[in-house]
C-alpha cells in the first residue's frame, strides 16, 4: 500500500485522538480530584454541541464561532458547577458512605435527563454549523476546515490546561486536594469549592470538545454516548487519574481505530479500542501512566 | 338470593365487556397503532414524517369517510370513529418488541404500522404473528420482512432487490463499471450490500464492487472514504440511514471525493428539510433513491394528503409522509371489507381484497412465492440534487428512463 496513503490513515487518526483526548482529560481530572466517575460526560459534550449551535444559529451568526465556542464552553462549565453545587456536593457533606454510588446513580441520571431533554426542547433531529474553516491539505491529508479548527483548539486548550494545573496556585490547589483531600484540608484549601471549580472545568472540557466537533459530527441527542466510550476506554488505557496517560491514550485509540477500521475491517472499529484496553490491562493492569494502589 | 344472583350476573357482564378489546366494540374509537423510531438511534426524523402520515390518515378515516363502517363496503355496522396511537421503537429491535406489545395489549390497536427500520421491523414481525395483529411496513425494505412468510406482516413498501434493481439500472445506464459502497451494519445495509454482489455474481451488473461494511454508531468514516478516494471509484453508493448517511455526504466532501466521484444515496433523506440546514453546499450533486416527486401522478386520496400536509404542517408532503397515510386507509378499507375490527378478519381482508392508497388504485397483498409474499412495490426513481437549497418539486429525475426529465450533472 502506498506510504502516502498509510500517512493520510494515520495523520486522520492523530487528529480525532487529540479531539478524544479533550474528553478524556475532562473525565480523569474530575476523578483525580473528587475521586467520583461522571458518566454524564457525554452529555455535556452533547450539550456543548448545542450550545454552540444555538449562539451561532440565533445571536452570533454563523462567522462568529470564534466567539460562540468560549461562551458554550463557559456555559456548560457553569452548568456543571451548578449541578455540583446542587447535586454532588451534598454527599461530600460529612463524608457520607457510599460515595462512589451516589455519584453513579446521580450523573446516569443525568444522562437519562440532558438526553430526554434535548429531545425535547430541539427534537429528534440532526444539527450541524456552517463549517468554521475551509478545507486544507495538511501534509498528505485533505481535511475538513472545521476539524483542523477542532485539532488546533483541543491542542491549545490541553496546553493552557496543563500550565494551569502545573503552575497556577488554583492548579497546584487542585493538584494537592488530588493526592491528599484530608492534606490540602488541613493546609487551608476549601475542598468544596475546589470540588465544584474540578468538575466545571472537566465538564468544560468536554463542553469544548462538543462544541469544536459541532460541525463535523454533527449535534443530535445522542451525539454524546460514543464520546463517553471512548472517554472511558482511554483513561483505563492511560491510567486512571493519570493526565499524560490520558493524553498518550487518546492519540493510541485514534491511531488504532484509523489503521484498524481500513486494514482489517469498518465493522469493528470500535473493537479495535477494547482490544487495545486488553491487551494493556494485560502487559499494565494499572494503564500506561497509573500508579497501583493499596486500600486498607 | 335472586337478587344477590342478578347483581353478579350483571358484575360478571360489566367485568366481561370491559376486559373485551375495546377497538372491538362499535361505540369506542378504534385504535390504530403505529410502531415508529421517534428518537435516536432510530432515524427519529423521518419517525416524526411517519407519524405526521399518520395522523391525515386517522383525520381522512373519521372526516372524509366519516369513520369506519357504517353503510361502507355494504357493511351496515355503525359508524364508527379511529384514534392513533404512537409508540417509539428508536429503530432498536428490542423497543420494537416492546413497543408492539403494547400497542397491541395496553392500546389494543387492531393494526399496526410505521416500520422504518428493518432490524426493528424484523424483531417484532414475530409478534405480530402471536398476536394475529396486521403489521404493514411503512419504509422498512429489507426483504425478510416478507419473505419469511409472516402470516400477520404485510408491506406496501419498496423491497431491497428493487432498491438494488434500480441502482443497477442506473449504474448501467451511466456506463459506470467501478463501484465503492459504505454500507452500516444493519440487516438493511448489510442486505443491499449482498443484493448487490449477487447482481454482480449472476452477470447482471457489469461492474466491480468494492464494499465496506461500517458500525453504524461510527462518527469518523474519514479513513474508509479516504480509501475509496485513493481507488478512484466512478460511483460510492452511501448506504447510511439517518445521522451515518449525512456524516457519509459531509466526510466525502471533506476529503475531496464527492462530488468529484457522484455519489447515490439509497434513500431519500435529501428531500427532508434539514438536509439543506445540515449539509449546506457540501449536499449539492447528490443523487438518491425516492419513491415520490411532487410531479408525479397521484391518486385522489395522494392529493388529498400533499394538500392537507400543506395546510397542516405547512410543508410539502414526502414519501414517508405519504406512505404512512397510504397503510392508514389501506387498513381502513380492509376493516370496511372485512366489516370488522377483528384484527383476524382485518389480515384475511388484506390478502384477498384491492385497495387504494397515494399512488395506486391497484394495491393488493397476494400470498405469493419468495419476497412477493403480502408485498407491493411502489415505482422507484433516481433523483438528483442539482444546486443549493433546491426544492423537492426541481430536483430532476434521472432513472427510470420512461420518468426520465434531466440527466447527471457532474459539478463544476
Amino acid at each position: 500500500m502506498d506510504a502516502t496513503l498509510i500517512a493520510q490513515y494515520a495523520l486522520a487518526g492523530l487528529v480525532i485522538g487529540v479531539i478524544y483526548c479533550l474528553m478524556a482529560v475532562g473525565i480523569t481530572f474530575i476523578y483525580s480530584v473528587m475521586k467520583m466517575i461522571n458518566w454524564a460526560m457525554g452529555e455535556f459534550y452533547m450539550l456543548g454541541g448545542y450550545l454552540q449551535y444555538l449562539l451561532l444559529s440565533t445571536w452570533l451568526g454563523p462567522s462568529r464561532w470564534y466567539l460562540a465556542l468560549p461562551l458554550a464552553v463557559l456555559g456548560v462549565g457553569l452548568l456543571g458547577m451548578g449541578i455540583q453545587r446542587v447535586l454532588l456536593r451534598p454527599m461530600f457533606v460529612g463524608q457520607g458512605e457510599r460515595l462512589d454510588e451516589y455519584a453513579t446513580i446521580v450523573t446516569i441520571s443525568l444522562t437519562v435527563l440532558f438526553r430526554n431533554l434535548a429531545i425535547v426542547v430541539f427534537g429528534p433531529y440532526q444539527f450541524s454549523p456552517r463549517d468554521y474553516a475551509p478545507p486544507v491539505q495538511v501534509g498528505p491529508l485533505p481535511l475538513n476546515g472545521s476539524r483542523l479548527v477542532a485539532f488546533l483548539g483541543a491542542v491549545i486548550l490541553l496546553g493552557a490546561f496543563a500550565v494551569v494545573v502545573r503552575w497556577s496556585w488554583f492548579g497546584r490547589a487542585l493538584r494537592a486536594a488530588a493526592q491528599n483531600r484530608l492534606g490540602a484540608l488541613s493546609a487551608g484549601i476549601d475542598l468544596p469549592r475546589m470540588d465544584m471549580l474540578a468538575f466545571g472545568v472537566g465538564v468544560a472540557l468536554a463542553g469544548a470538545a462538543g462544541a469544536l466537533l459541532a460541525p463535523v459530527f454533527l449535534v443530535f441527542p445522542e451525539s454524546g454516548a460514543v464520546s463517553t466510550v471512548k472517554g472511558f476506554e482511554i483513561i483505563v488505557i492511560g491510567g486512571l487519574g493519570s493526565i499524560p496517560g490520558s493524553i498518550v491514550g487518546g492519540l493510541l485509540l485514534g491511531l488504532v481505530e484509523s489503521l484498524g477500521s481500513v486494514f482489517l475491517s469498518a465493522s469493528f472499529r470500535d473493537v479495535y479500542g477494547f482490544g487495545l484496553l486488553l491487551l494493556v490491562l494485560a502487559l499494565r493492569p494499572a494503564g500506561l501512566w497509573g500508579e497501583r494502589a493499596r486500600e486498607a | 338470593m335472586g337478587r344477590r344472583i342478578v347483581i353478579a350476573v350483571l358484575v360478571a357482564a360489566a367485568v366481561a365487556a370491559g376486559s373485551g378489546a375495546p377497538g372491538w366494540s362499535a361505540a369506542a374509537p378504534i385504535a390504530l397503532g403505529v410502531l415508529t423510531p421517534l428518537s435516536p438511534p432510530g432515524d427519529a426524523a423521518a419517525g416524526q414524517l411517519i407519524v405526521h402520515g399518520a395522523e391525515l390518515g386517522i383525520q381522512y378515516i373519521n372526516t372524509v369517510m366519516g369513520g369506519l363502517f357504517g353503510g361502507r363496503d355494504g357493511c351496515q355496522r355503525p359508524a364508527t370513529q379511529v384514534r392513533l396511537a404512537v409508540e417509539d421503537d428508536s429503530g432498536v429491535p428490542e423497543k420494537a418488541i416492546a413497543g408492539f406489545r403494547r400497542l397491541v395489549s395496553e392500546d389494543h390497536a387492531v393494526a399496526v404500522w410505521g416500520a422504518f427500520h428493518s432490524s426493528a421491523m424484523l424483531a417484532a414481525a414475530p409478534l405480530a404473528d402471536e398476536f394475529r395483529v396486521p403489521y404493514i411496513s411503512t419504509q422498512a425494505s429489507v426483504a425478510d420482512v416478507t419473505k419469511r412468510h409472516f402470516a400477520a406482516v404485510f408491506r406496501a413498501h419498496a423491497i431491497d432487490t428493487d432498491r438494488v434493481a434500480a441502482w443497477s439500472g442506473f449504474i448501467q445506464a451511466q456506463g459506470w463499471h467501478k463501484v465503492a459502497m459504505l454500507a452500516e451494519n444493519t440487516d438493511y445495509g448489510i442486505a443491499l450490500m449482498e443484493a448487490t454482489k449477487a447482481l454482480i455474481a449472476a452477470g447482471k451488473l457489469d461492474a466491480t464492487l468494492e464494499a465496506v461494511i461500517f458500525d453504524r454508531t461510527s462518527s469518523d468514516l474519514t479513513p474508509q472514504l479516504l480509501k475509496f478516494k485513493a481507488a478512484r471509484p466512478d460511483l460510492v453508493l452511501n448506504v447510511g440511514v439517518g445521522t451515518p448517511a449525512y456524516l457519509i455526504v459531509k466526510q466525502a466532501h471533506d476529503v475531496g471525493l464527492f462530488p468529484q466521484v457522484p455519489m447515490l444515496a439509497s434513500y431519500d433523506f435529501p428531500v427532508r428539510p434539514e438536509y439543506w440546514k445540515n449539509l449546506g453546499p457540501a449536499g449539492v450533486s447528490l443523487a438518491f433513491i425516492s419513491y415520490y416527486h411532487p410531479r408525479m401522478a397521484m391518486t385522489a386520496l395522494g392529493k388529498w394528503a400533499a394538500l392537507e400536509h400543506a395546510k397542516r404542517y405547512h410543508d410539502v408532503a414526502v414519501y414517508a409522509n405519504l406512505n404512512s397515510f397510504g397503510d392508514a386507509v389501506i387498513v381502513a378499507q380492509a376493516m370496511n371489507q372485512a366489516c370488522s375490527s377483528d384484527p383476524r378478519q382485518i389480515i384475511a381482508a388484506l390478502e384477498r381484497g384491492r385497495f387504494t392508497n397515494w399512488i395506486s388504485t391497484e394495491v393488493t397483498f397476494p400470498r405469493a412465492e419468495g419476497v412477493a409474499w403480502h408485498q407491493w412495490s411502489p415505482p422507484m426513481i433516481i433523483l438528483q440534487c442539482t444546486r443549493g437549497e433546491q426544492t423537492y418539486d426541481t430536483t430532476p429525475i434521472l432513472y427510470p428512463p420512461t420518468m426520465k426529465t434531466g440527466t447527471y450533472t457532474a459539478p463544476r
